[in-house]
Protein backbone atom coordinates (compact mmCIF):
# COMPACT_ATOMS: atom_id res chain seq x y z
CA UNK A 1 0.00 0.00 0.00
CA UNK A 2 1.32 3.06 -1.05
CA UNK A 3 2.15 5.82 1.96
CA UNK A 4 0.60 9.46 2.08
CA UNK A 5 2.89 11.47 1.68
CA UNK A 6 1.08 13.77 4.04
CA UNK A 7 1.13 11.53 6.54
CA UNK A 8 4.83 10.92 6.26
CA UNK A 9 5.29 14.82 6.78
CA UNK A 10 2.99 15.36 9.47
CA UNK A 11 4.48 12.38 11.44
CA UNK A 12 7.68 13.49 10.69
CA UNK A 13 6.47 17.11 12.74
CA UNK A 14 5.06 14.65 15.51
CA UNK A 15 1.18 14.47 14.43
CA UNK A 16 0.46 11.34 16.66
CA UNK A 17 -2.31 10.78 13.95
CA UNK A 18 -0.22 10.49 11.42
CA UNK A 19 2.25 7.86 13.35
CA UNK A 20 -0.56 5.92 14.00
CA UNK A 21 -1.70 5.76 10.45
CA UNK A 22 1.91 4.88 9.80
CA UNK A 23 2.21 2.55 12.13
CA UNK A 24 -1.12 0.83 11.76
CA UNK A 25 0.03 0.07 8.10
CA UNK A 26 2.72 -1.59 8.72
CA UNK A 27 3.01 -3.20 12.37
CA UNK A 28 1.77 -6.10 11.03
CA UNK A 29 5.16 -6.65 8.53
CA UNK A 30 7.41 -4.96 10.65
CA UNK A 31 6.63 -6.51 14.10
CA UNK A 32 6.57 -10.26 12.37
CA UNK A 33 9.99 -9.70 11.39
CA UNK A 34 11.16 -8.72 15.00
CA UNK A 35 9.19 -11.91 15.73
CA UNK A 36 10.72 -14.12 13.76
CA UNK A 37 14.44 -13.53 14.60
CA UNK A 38 13.57 -13.21 18.48
CA UNK A 39 12.29 -16.90 19.55
CA UNK A 40 10.94 -14.76 23.11
CA UNK A 41 7.53 -13.15 22.62
CA UNK A 42 7.90 -10.25 25.39
CA UNK A 43 11.75 -10.06 24.44
CA UNK A 44 9.93 -9.45 20.36
CA UNK A 45 7.85 -6.90 21.85
CA UNK A 46 10.50 -4.64 23.72
CA UNK A 47 12.39 -5.08 20.54
CA UNK A 48 9.27 -4.05 18.47
CA UNK A 49 8.86 -0.22 20.62
CA UNK A 50 12.62 0.29 19.83
CA UNK A 51 12.08 -0.59 16.32
CA UNK A 52 9.36 1.88 16.44
CA UNK A 53 10.63 4.65 18.32
CA UNK A 54 13.43 4.15 15.69
CA UNK A 55 11.74 5.01 12.81
CA UNK A 56 9.61 7.68 14.10
CA UNK A 57 13.41 9.02 15.09
CA UNK A 58 15.04 8.64 11.89
CA UNK A 59 11.32 9.69 9.53
CA UNK A 60 13.21 12.66 9.08
CA UNK A 61 15.93 11.12 7.02
CA UNK A 62 13.64 9.09 4.83
CA UNK A 63 14.21 10.68 1.61
CA UNK A 64 11.57 8.53 -0.66
CA UNK A 65 14.50 6.22 -2.27
CA UNK A 66 12.66 3.15 -1.60
CA UNK A 67 9.17 2.26 -0.72
CA UNK A 68 8.54 3.61 3.10
CA UNK A 69 7.99 -0.13 4.38
CA UNK A 70 11.24 -1.43 2.75
CA UNK A 71 13.28 1.44 4.47
CA UNK A 72 11.31 1.07 7.60
CA UNK A 73 11.88 -3.14 7.41
CA UNK A 74 15.43 -2.36 7.10
CA UNK A 75 15.26 -0.67 10.77
CA UNK A 76 13.62 -3.16 11.99
CA UNK A 77 15.90 -6.25 10.70
CA UNK A 78 19.10 -3.70 12.13
CA UNK A 79 17.54 -3.28 15.53
CA UNK A 80 16.50 -6.30 16.23
CA UNK A 81 20.30 -7.50 15.22
CA UNK A 82 21.64 -5.37 17.24
CA UNK A 83 19.32 -5.66 20.26
CA UNK A 84 20.17 -9.56 20.44
CA UNK A 85 23.73 -8.63 20.20
CA UNK A 86 23.85 -6.40 23.22
CA UNK A 87 21.96 -9.14 25.57
CA UNK A 88 24.41 -11.63 24.22
CA UNK A 89 21.67 -13.67 22.21
CA UNK A 90 24.05 -13.68 19.45
CA UNK A 91 27.35 -12.56 21.54
CA UNK A 92 29.45 -13.68 18.21
CA UNK A 93 27.90 -13.82 15.18
CA UNK A 94 30.45 -14.59 12.41
CA UNK A 95 31.53 -17.28 15.56
CA UNK A 96 28.18 -18.40 15.43
CA UNK A 97 28.08 -19.21 11.87
CA UNK A 98 31.23 -20.43 11.46
CA UNK A 99 31.74 -23.14 13.91
CA UNK A 100 28.10 -24.60 12.73
CA UNK A 101 27.13 -24.47 16.05
CA UNK A 102 23.59 -23.53 15.47
CA UNK A 103 22.64 -26.43 12.97
CA UNK A 104 24.43 -29.55 14.66
CA UNK A 105 22.06 -31.50 16.09
CA UNK A 106 21.91 -32.18 19.54
CA UNK A 107 20.42 -34.94 22.14
CA UNK A 108 17.13 -33.67 22.40
CA UNK A 109 16.97 -32.41 18.95
CA UNK A 110 16.63 -36.05 18.43
CA UNK A 111 13.63 -36.52 19.70
CA UNK A 112 12.03 -33.46 19.09
CA UNK A 113 9.12 -33.38 16.12
CA UNK A 114 8.25 -29.85 15.16
CA UNK A 115 4.91 -29.21 14.15
CA UNK A 116 5.20 -25.61 12.35
CA UNK A 117 8.07 -24.06 10.94
CA UNK A 118 7.60 -21.60 13.45
CA UNK A 119 8.13 -23.66 16.21
CA UNK A 120 10.91 -25.89 14.56
CA UNK A 121 12.67 -22.68 14.51
CA UNK A 122 13.19 -22.14 18.19
CA UNK A 123 15.47 -25.42 17.83
CA UNK A 124 18.19 -22.86 15.38
CA UNK A 125 20.88 -20.51 17.29
CA UNK A 126 20.38 -16.99 16.69
CA UNK A 127 22.62 -16.69 13.85
CA UNK A 128 21.34 -19.68 11.79
CA UNK A 129 17.64 -18.53 12.31
CA UNK A 130 18.51 -15.02 11.06
CA UNK A 131 20.06 -16.42 8.27
CA UNK A 132 16.78 -18.21 7.56
CA UNK A 133 14.52 -16.12 8.54
CA UNK A 134 16.28 -12.92 6.41
CA UNK A 135 16.52 -15.60 2.90
CA UNK A 136 13.54 -17.70 3.13
CA UNK A 137 10.56 -15.54 4.70
CA UNK A 138 11.95 -12.42 4.35
CA UNK A 139 13.36 -12.15 1.01
CA UNK A 140 17.08 -11.17 1.26
CA UNK A 141 19.96 -11.93 -0.91
CA UNK A 142 23.24 -13.39 0.64
CA UNK A 143 25.00 -10.54 -0.09
CA UNK A 144 22.30 -8.37 1.81
CA UNK A 145 22.13 -10.86 4.52
CA UNK A 146 26.37 -11.05 4.36
CA UNK A 147 26.00 -7.13 5.16
CA UNK A 148 23.53 -7.22 7.91
CA UNK A 149 25.14 -10.05 10.05
CA UNK A 150 29.29 -9.41 9.00
CA UNK A 151 29.42 -12.78 7.14
CA UNK A 152 30.34 -13.42 3.82
CA UNK A 153 27.59 -14.48 1.17
CA UNK A 154 29.13 -18.16 0.40
CA UNK A 155 28.97 -18.36 4.66
CA UNK A 156 25.65 -17.04 4.68
CA UNK A 157 24.31 -19.79 1.53
CA UNK A 158 26.78 -22.88 3.66
CA UNK A 159 24.28 -21.48 6.74
CA UNK A 160 21.55 -21.74 5.23
CA UNK A 161 21.95 -24.88 3.53
CA UNK A 162 22.76 -26.67 7.15
CA UNK A 163 19.71 -24.49 8.39
CA UNK A 164 16.86 -26.06 6.08
CA UNK A 165 18.19 -29.16 6.40
CA UNK A 166 17.91 -29.15 10.17
CA UNK A 167 14.09 -27.86 9.83
CA UNK A 168 13.34 -30.62 7.45
CA UNK A 169 14.62 -33.27 9.98
CA UNK A 170 12.82 -31.61 12.82
CA UNK A 171 9.37 -31.29 10.47
CA UNK A 172 9.90 -34.65 9.53
CA UNK A 173 6.83 -36.05 11.23
CA UNK A 174 4.60 -33.83 8.70
CA UNK A 175 6.04 -36.21 6.00
CA UNK A 176 3.34 -38.64 5.95
CA UNK A 177 1.33 -35.49 5.08
CA UNK A 178 3.24 -34.37 2.81
CA UNK A 179 3.71 -37.17 0.87
CA UNK A 180 -0.41 -37.35 0.21
CA UNK A 181 0.40 -33.78 -1.49
CA UNK A 182 3.45 -34.40 -3.42
CA UNK A 183 3.52 -32.88 -6.69
CA UNK A 184 0.66 -29.97 -6.23
CA UNK A 185 2.16 -26.77 -6.05
CA UNK A 186 5.64 -27.73 -6.16
CA UNK A 187 7.18 -24.43 -6.40
CA UNK A 188 10.52 -22.90 -4.80
CA UNK A 189 9.78 -19.95 -3.47
CA UNK A 190 12.89 -18.71 -1.84
CA UNK A 191 15.30 -16.25 -3.75
CA UNK A 192 18.69 -17.07 -4.90
CA UNK B 1 17.87 -40.00 9.76
CA UNK B 2 14.01 -39.11 7.52
CA UNK B 3 13.73 -35.73 5.91
CA UNK B 4 10.22 -33.58 5.44
CA UNK B 5 10.13 -33.27 1.53
CA UNK B 6 12.02 -29.92 -0.16
CA UNK B 7 8.57 -29.75 -2.07
CA UNK B 8 6.49 -29.33 0.74
CA UNK B 9 9.18 -27.56 3.46
CA UNK B 10 9.18 -24.70 0.70
CA UNK B 11 5.31 -24.70 1.06
CA UNK B 12 5.91 -24.31 4.59
CA UNK B 13 8.34 -21.52 4.29
CA UNK B 14 5.40 -20.14 1.25
CA UNK B 15 2.95 -20.18 4.16
CA UNK B 16 4.77 -18.76 6.66
CA UNK B 17 5.87 -15.89 4.80
CA UNK B 18 2.28 -15.26 3.88
CA UNK B 19 0.44 -15.63 7.54
CA UNK B 20 -0.50 -12.56 9.08
CA UNK B 21 0.52 -11.53 12.37
CA UNK B 22 -0.76 -9.45 14.96
CA UNK B 23 1.34 -6.58 16.13
CA UNK B 24 3.51 -6.82 19.11
CA UNK B 25 1.98 -3.84 20.83
CA UNK B 26 -0.68 -1.67 20.94
CA UNK B 27 -0.64 1.75 19.48
CA UNK B 28 -1.35 3.46 22.79
CA UNK B 29 2.13 1.85 23.94
CA UNK B 30 4.19 3.01 21.20
CA UNK B 31 2.56 6.45 21.61
CA UNK B 32 3.07 6.58 25.33
CA UNK B 33 6.79 6.19 24.76
CA UNK B 34 7.25 8.36 21.85
CA UNK B 35 5.24 11.11 23.84
CA UNK B 36 8.11 10.26 26.36
CA UNK B 37 11.15 10.89 23.92
CA UNK B 38 9.10 14.58 22.88
CA UNK B 39 8.44 12.41 19.60
CA UNK B 40 4.83 13.33 19.09
CA UNK B 41 4.45 16.74 19.14
CA UNK B 42 0.82 18.38 20.69
CA UNK B 43 1.18 21.18 18.80
CA UNK B 44 1.43 19.58 15.72
CA UNK B 45 -2.01 17.73 15.77
CA UNK B 46 -5.15 19.44 13.97
CA UNK B 47 -6.02 21.03 17.22
CA UNK B 48 -3.80 23.62 17.00
CA UNK B 49 -4.91 25.40 13.86
CA UNK B 50 -7.99 25.98 15.34
CA UNK B 51 -6.86 26.67 19.04
CA UNK B 52 -7.23 30.38 19.09
CA UNK B 53 -10.12 32.61 19.13
CA UNK B 54 -8.95 34.58 16.20
CA UNK B 55 -7.82 32.04 14.18
CA UNK B 56 -11.12 30.47 14.56
CA UNK B 57 -12.71 33.87 13.30
CA UNK B 58 -10.36 34.23 10.79
CA UNK B 59 -11.08 30.61 9.42
CA UNK B 60 -14.75 31.09 9.83
CA UNK B 61 -14.84 34.32 7.80
CA UNK B 62 -12.76 32.75 4.82
CA UNK B 63 -14.82 29.39 4.73
CA UNK B 64 -17.94 31.72 4.86
CA UNK B 65 -16.53 34.07 1.90
CA UNK B 66 -15.45 31.18 0.07
CA UNK B 67 -17.79 29.16 0.40
CA UNK B 68 -20.32 31.49 -0.67
CA UNK B 69 -17.89 32.90 -3.95
CA UNK B 70 -18.17 28.69 -4.85
CA UNK B 71 -21.61 28.54 -4.07
CA UNK B 72 -22.58 31.75 -6.91
CA UNK B 73 -20.31 30.42 -9.23
CA UNK B 74 -21.16 26.40 -9.25
CA UNK B 75 -25.10 27.30 -8.71
CA UNK B 76 -24.71 28.99 -12.86
CA UNK B 77 -24.75 32.69 -11.39
CA UNK B 78 -24.37 35.07 -14.37
CA UNK B 79 -20.68 35.51 -15.18
CA UNK B 80 -18.81 37.29 -17.79
CA UNK B 81 -17.40 34.41 -19.39
CA UNK B 82 -20.89 32.45 -20.20
CA UNK B 83 -20.63 31.17 -23.38
CA UNK B 84 -23.58 32.16 -25.35
CA UNK B 85 -23.39 29.15 -27.51
CA UNK B 86 -23.21 26.12 -25.46
CA UNK B 87 -25.20 27.84 -22.29
CA UNK B 88 -21.86 26.50 -20.23
CA UNK B 89 -21.27 28.04 -17.59
CA UNK B 90 -17.37 28.51 -16.34
CA UNK B 91 -16.81 28.86 -13.11
CA UNK B 92 -15.06 31.99 -12.37
CA UNK B 93 -12.80 33.02 -9.49
CA UNK B 94 -14.72 35.60 -8.07
CA UNK B 95 -13.93 36.86 -5.00
CA UNK B 96 -16.98 39.23 -4.30
CA UNK B 97 -18.02 39.39 -0.82
CA UNK B 98 -21.50 38.61 -0.42
CA UNK B 99 -21.70 39.25 3.24
CA UNK B 100 -20.91 43.01 4.69
CA UNK B 101 -20.53 41.12 7.40
CA UNK B 102 -16.81 40.00 6.10
CA UNK B 103 -15.82 43.44 6.08
CA UNK B 104 -15.32 46.41 8.60
CA UNK B 105 -15.11 43.72 11.43
CA UNK B 106 -13.76 44.90 14.63
CA UNK B 107 -14.13 43.34 17.99
CA UNK B 108 -13.48 44.54 21.20
CA UNK B 109 -12.74 41.49 23.21
CA UNK B 110 -12.23 37.82 23.06
CA UNK B 111 -16.19 37.03 23.67
CA UNK B 112 -17.30 39.28 21.20
CA UNK B 113 -15.32 37.53 18.81
CA UNK B 114 -16.57 34.24 19.52
CA UNK B 115 -19.94 35.40 19.42
CA UNK B 116 -19.78 36.72 16.17
CA UNK B 117 -17.56 33.44 14.65
CA UNK B 118 -20.72 31.17 16.19
CA UNK B 119 -22.41 33.37 14.13
CA UNK B 120 -20.58 32.99 11.09
CA UNK B 121 -20.26 29.81 11.38
CA UNK B 122 -24.05 29.22 11.27
CA UNK B 123 -24.49 31.85 8.55
CA UNK B 124 -22.32 29.56 6.43
CA UNK B 125 -24.22 26.31 7.05
CA UNK B 126 -27.66 27.97 6.85
CA UNK B 127 -25.81 29.48 3.52
CA UNK B 128 -24.62 26.19 2.10
CA UNK B 129 -28.07 24.28 2.67
CA UNK B 130 -29.84 26.80 1.12
CA UNK B 131 -27.47 27.07 -2.27
CA UNK B 132 -27.59 23.13 -2.20
CA UNK B 133 -31.21 23.17 -2.26
CA UNK B 134 -31.62 25.81 -4.56
CA UNK B 135 -29.59 24.35 -7.21
CA UNK B 136 -30.70 25.75 -10.57
CA UNK B 137 -31.77 22.40 -12.75
CA UNK B 138 -30.73 24.20 -15.48
CA UNK B 139 -27.07 25.08 -14.84
CA UNK B 140 -24.75 22.76 -16.99
CA UNK B 141 -21.70 21.74 -14.48
CA UNK B 142 -19.17 19.95 -15.27
CA UNK B 143 -17.75 16.62 -13.71
CA UNK B 144 -14.17 17.47 -14.78
CA UNK B 145 -14.00 21.19 -13.69
CA UNK B 146 -15.07 20.20 -10.58
CA UNK B 147 -11.86 17.45 -10.65
CA UNK B 148 -10.15 19.59 -12.10
CA UNK B 149 -10.72 22.19 -9.20
CA UNK B 150 -10.37 19.42 -6.40
CA UNK B 151 -7.44 18.21 -7.68
CA UNK B 152 -5.58 21.79 -7.90
CA UNK B 153 -6.91 22.11 -4.03
CA UNK B 154 -5.35 19.04 -3.03
CA UNK B 155 -2.31 20.63 -4.35
CA UNK B 156 -2.68 24.12 -2.30
CA UNK B 157 -3.37 22.07 0.51
CA UNK B 158 -0.36 20.16 0.03
CA UNK B 159 1.77 23.37 -0.31
CA UNK B 160 0.65 25.03 2.56
CA UNK B 161 0.78 21.74 4.94
CA UNK B 162 4.82 22.21 4.00
CA UNK B 163 4.70 25.57 5.00
CA UNK B 164 3.26 25.02 7.78
CA UNK B 165 5.57 22.71 8.89
CA UNK B 166 8.45 25.56 8.80
CA UNK B 167 5.96 28.33 9.84
CA UNK B 168 3.26 26.53 12.13
CA UNK B 169 1.59 29.50 13.75
CA UNK B 170 1.72 31.68 10.42
CA UNK B 171 -1.49 33.43 10.16
CA UNK B 172 -1.65 33.69 6.54
CA UNK B 173 -0.58 30.12 5.68
CA UNK B 174 -2.63 29.09 8.17
CA UNK B 175 -5.76 31.05 6.84
CA UNK B 176 -5.20 29.74 3.44
CA UNK B 177 -4.74 26.42 4.70
CA UNK B 178 -8.07 26.74 6.08
CA UNK B 179 -10.12 28.09 3.69
CA UNK B 180 -8.73 26.02 0.97
CA UNK B 181 -9.92 22.80 3.36
CA UNK B 182 -13.00 24.18 3.35
CA UNK B 183 -12.88 24.87 -0.60
CA UNK B 184 -12.36 21.34 -1.20
CA UNK B 185 -15.01 19.75 1.43
CA UNK B 186 -17.73 21.50 -0.68
CA UNK B 187 -15.91 20.50 -4.16
CA UNK B 188 -15.57 17.46 -3.09
CA UNK B 189 -19.49 17.01 -2.23
CA UNK B 190 -20.20 18.54 -5.61
CA UNK B 191 -17.93 15.63 -7.02
CA UNK B 192 -19.96 13.45 -5.46
CA UNK B 193 -23.16 14.13 -6.23
CA UNK B 194 -25.29 13.17 -8.53
CA UNK B 195 -25.67 14.84 -11.70
CA UNK B 196 -28.25 17.26 -11.69
CA UNK B 197 -27.55 17.83 -8.01
CA UNK B 198 -24.39 19.64 -8.55
CA UNK B 199 -25.37 23.46 -7.54
CA UNK B 200 -23.46 23.24 -4.69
Amino acid sequence: MPIDQLDLKRAMAGDERAMQRLWSQHASHIDAVVRRLCDDPELAADISQEVWMQIFRALPSYRGDSQFGTWAHRIAVNRTLNALRKIRRIAKLEVDIEDDSGVTENDSDRTFLAESIEQAMTRLSPGARAVFVLHDIEGYTHGEIGEELGITPGGSKSQLFKARAKLRKLLANLRDESTTVAGKGKQHVAPV
Amino acid sequence: MSHLSEEKFDELVAAERARELEPLNDWRTIAARAREEGLIHESSSRGWVLGQPWMQAAAAVLLLIGGIAIGRTTIGLPSATESSAGNTTVPTASTEPSSSTANNVTFASVDEASATLRRAVSDYQRAAEFLASNASPGSRDSLSIYSARAAALDKIVNATESALESAPRDPVINQYYLATMGARAATQQLVARPVGLRGF
